[in-house]
């Protein structure tokens, strides 16, 4: 507040940390504006391209903004610290993912005819994720929720001939809908009982009413929210929408819903969670000892949560025969792994987080674009679309299994190290249970996982005609397995880049302006 | 009783009677016109706890432009359409179970606070310039997001919604 610019107030932040933002939200309109004035019967994927551009030139601000100190810009609706920085990069890389898989998948099926929002809305998306990673305040948070939610419910139905996805869009958009109305609803408790939308303010106010008699009410905001926020990452007990979704959305959406709008939720949870309620702490009447609400109390339920969403994933994940039902019960499971370092709060909790996140996205991703190839080439997203899948493309059988096996998190690949870090955290914690669960839930994931690949070795296709992997395919799987051999070979290296990039402590540190 | 209490009473049960009416009626229309009781139930209660501004809007957006738009929408469409009658199961109850669960662990809940006694006073606010001087200082980031929020919603709904000719 030292200088006063004939600007005013606001032009006193460095807004040039926004530059990420501003810069998707400029190719978006761009993209928007170009559309409209276009040759209806034009190629649309010039669009694709300019928006690709975009993802790179953001992530390079969002490189530039990396190791810096934290900025704080309207007192925290906005702030740069590293917990951002990193999520920010895993939505970019995502989504420039979800667009190289979109030229295929667009380009020869006229499944969705207008390609141009497709692009735009993808983008309005990331923007809204990267709100949600960016903001400590409620309402910042929440409308970059919203931003994230209505672009994603608009682009699951836009293979508009398609009966299943208008059925899966209704279907989200409901769910989505309740789900806001529970958060919205948690959030309300907290405003009412600290009467501030920031974070740090609740954080400050939370102890006093909690001990005011209001302990019930914090309790009771935190599971509301916890579960409005369970749906975006699809987690037990707001699972349910995933597969019908997932089954419905081109599956380049699928990709984009399993990834970034999932790790969209983790950052919000984290975020939220750890800043209002880590600092809460309780105080026993009778041993006069104090403990941390979250982590002696809250974090019992959560590792429940966990634990239940990786049993009924990975059990349910077995009855199926569509890959994308498949690979969305499979996602639930995921999501309750990503959830066991929040519930045990190690020290390297959001480092373990990270490294598993990045994990998912290459095999993930990677996995999605070879199952959106291989079901365009078979006209059916039935897992025996892969039978014989080696004859036919060699290669691109055996980057599946090296996905495959990330997801079930079998050695030389990164998936393997990021369940042994979360699996360590739970033993460091000593929820030998959980670990247990763990443990028990992954064997049995093995028997879905290998399915695919059995189909893949093992059974005759009904042709054996090699299949043409456009470039796009090919550089998407080619990263993706890079990425994924690389982690999984020297995994170290990864956890200490976001450990020193990345630093957690920011995300508690007073920014400057 | 206070003035204030029968006021609240009045409107808290004309915003639930409106809501719990739109569920249970099966003519749009009407469905339309219990909704629009509830909007003004609670632009009532906005009015109650002195956010007169607030209320004024929820008039003139909800209860007016939303409820007009949907029953011209109805209008233009199959207005004659009637719900079909919901299949019985025991999910019915299952649900209304969890729902009755929750209410009483939430009123529960509230009641046992232990509410201060004196009450907020908001009457030296002056609420359309707080709020304005809020939302293009404080809140201009948000502020901002949702109008992009906005042309998001305008556009899926476009696409969505447009009927176009079969032939490409």
């Amino acid at each position: 507040m030292s200088s006063v610019s004939k600007w005013g107030n606001l032009a006193q932040y460095d807004w040039s940390v926004m530059s990420p933002e501003f810069i998707i939200l400029g190719v978006a309109t761009l993209l928007s504006l170009l559309d409209l004035f276009m040759n209806k019967k034009a190629d649309r994927r010039i669009l694709a391209w300019i928006g690709f551009l975009g993802i790179i030139v953001a992530g390079y601000f969002v490189v530039r903004n990396t190791g810096q100190n934290v900025v704080s810009i309207l007192n925290d609706m906005y702030r740069v610290d590293g917990f951002a920085n990193a999520f920010k990069l895993l939505f970019l890389s995502g989504v420039a993912f979800v667009f190289l898989i979109s030229l295929t998948y667009i380009d020869e099926s006229k499944n969705i005819r207008y390609s141009g929002e497709y692009y735009y809305l993808i983008l309005t998306a990331l923007l809204g994720a990267m709100l949600m990673a960016s903001s400590s305040d409620l309402i910042t948070l929440f409308v970059g929720l919203e931003l994230l939610s209505i672009s994603s419910y608009i682009l699951v139905g836009t293979r508009k001939q398609h009966i299943h996805s208008n059925e899966s869009a209704f279907k989200y958009v409901i769910s989505g809908g309740i789900a806001s109305a529970i958060t919205l609803y948690g959030m309300s408790f907290i405003y009412g009982l600290t009467g501030s939308t920031n974070l740090y303010v609740i954080a400050e106010r939370l102890s006093s009413v909690f001990y005011d008699g209001f302990d019930f009410l914090v309790y009771f905001s935190f599971f509301l929210m916890f579960v409005g926020f369970a749906f975006k990452i699809s987690v037990v007990p707001y699972h349910m929408w995933a597969p019908d979704v997932y089954q419905g959305a081109p599956t380049p959406i699928a990709a984009f819903l399993s990834v970034v709008s999932k790790a969209a939720g983790f950052a919000i949870v984290l975020r939220v969670f750890l800043i209002s309620f880590g600092s809460l702490v309780s105080f026993d009447m009778e041993t006069g000892q104090q403990g941390s609400v979250l982590v002696n109390t809250l974090s019992v339920y959560i590792a429940i949560v966990a634990a239940a969403s990786m049993i009924i994933g990975n059990t349910l994940a077995m009855r199926q025969v569509n890959i994308k039902r498949m690979m969305a019960y499979s996602g639930i499971a995921q999501a309750g792994y990503l959830l066991v370092p929040f519930a045990t709060l190690t020290v390297l909790m959001f480092e373990q987080t990270m490294f598993y996140l990045v994990a998912y996205l290459f095999a993930n991703m990677g996995a999605f674009a070879i199952i959106m190839l291989v079901n365009r080439d078979q006209k059916t997203e039935d897992l025996k679309s892969f039978a014989g899948l080696y004859h036919r493309a060699p290669w691109m059988a055996i980057a599946m299994t090296f996905f495959l096996l990330s997801l079930a998190g079998l050695p030389i690949t990164a998936g393997f190290f990021g369940k042994f870090y979360i699996f360590m955290s739970a033993i460091v914690h000593s929820s030998y249970w959980l670990a247990g669960i763990m443990l028990a839930t992954s064997v049995v994931s093995y028997y879905y996982y290998f399915g695919v690949i059995r189909q893949m070795y093992m059974r005759p296709g009904k042709t054996e005609a090699p299949l043409k992997v456009p470039a796009s395919i090919g550089l998407v799987v080619l990263i993706a397995l890079v990425g994924t051999v690389a982690a999984g070979i020297m995994p170290d290296p990864v956890m200490q880049y976001i450990h020193h990039k990345f630093p957690l402590q920011q995300m508690f540190q007073p920014g400057g302006q | 009783m206070s003035g204030e209490f029968i006021a609240f009473f009045v409107l808290a049960l004309l915003t639930i009677g409106g809501a719990v009416f739109m569920i249970s009626f099966t003519r749009v229309v009407h469905m339309v016109v219990a909704l629009a009781f509830t909007f003004l139930g609670i632009a009532g209660l906005y009015v109650l706890l002195e956010a007169e501004f607030v209320g004024v809007t929820q008039v003139l957006v909800y209860s007016g432009a939303i409820s007009i738009l949907m029953l011209f929408g109805i209008m233009l469409t199959r207005h004659d359409a009637t719900e079909v009658t919901e299949r019985k199961g025991p999910f019915k109850y299952i649900a209304f179970a969890g729902i009755a669960v929750f209410f009483i662990v939430a009123f529960l809940g509230i009641q046992s606070a232990h509410w201060g006694d004196q009450q907020a006073d908001f009457t030296k606010q002056n609420n359309v310039k707080e709020i304005g001087i809020q939302l293009f200082t404080h809140y201009v980031i948000p502020f901002e997001a949702v109008s992009v929020l906005l042309l998001v919603a305008l556009v899926g709904a476009i696409i969505l919604a447009k009927k176009e000719a079969e032939d490409e």
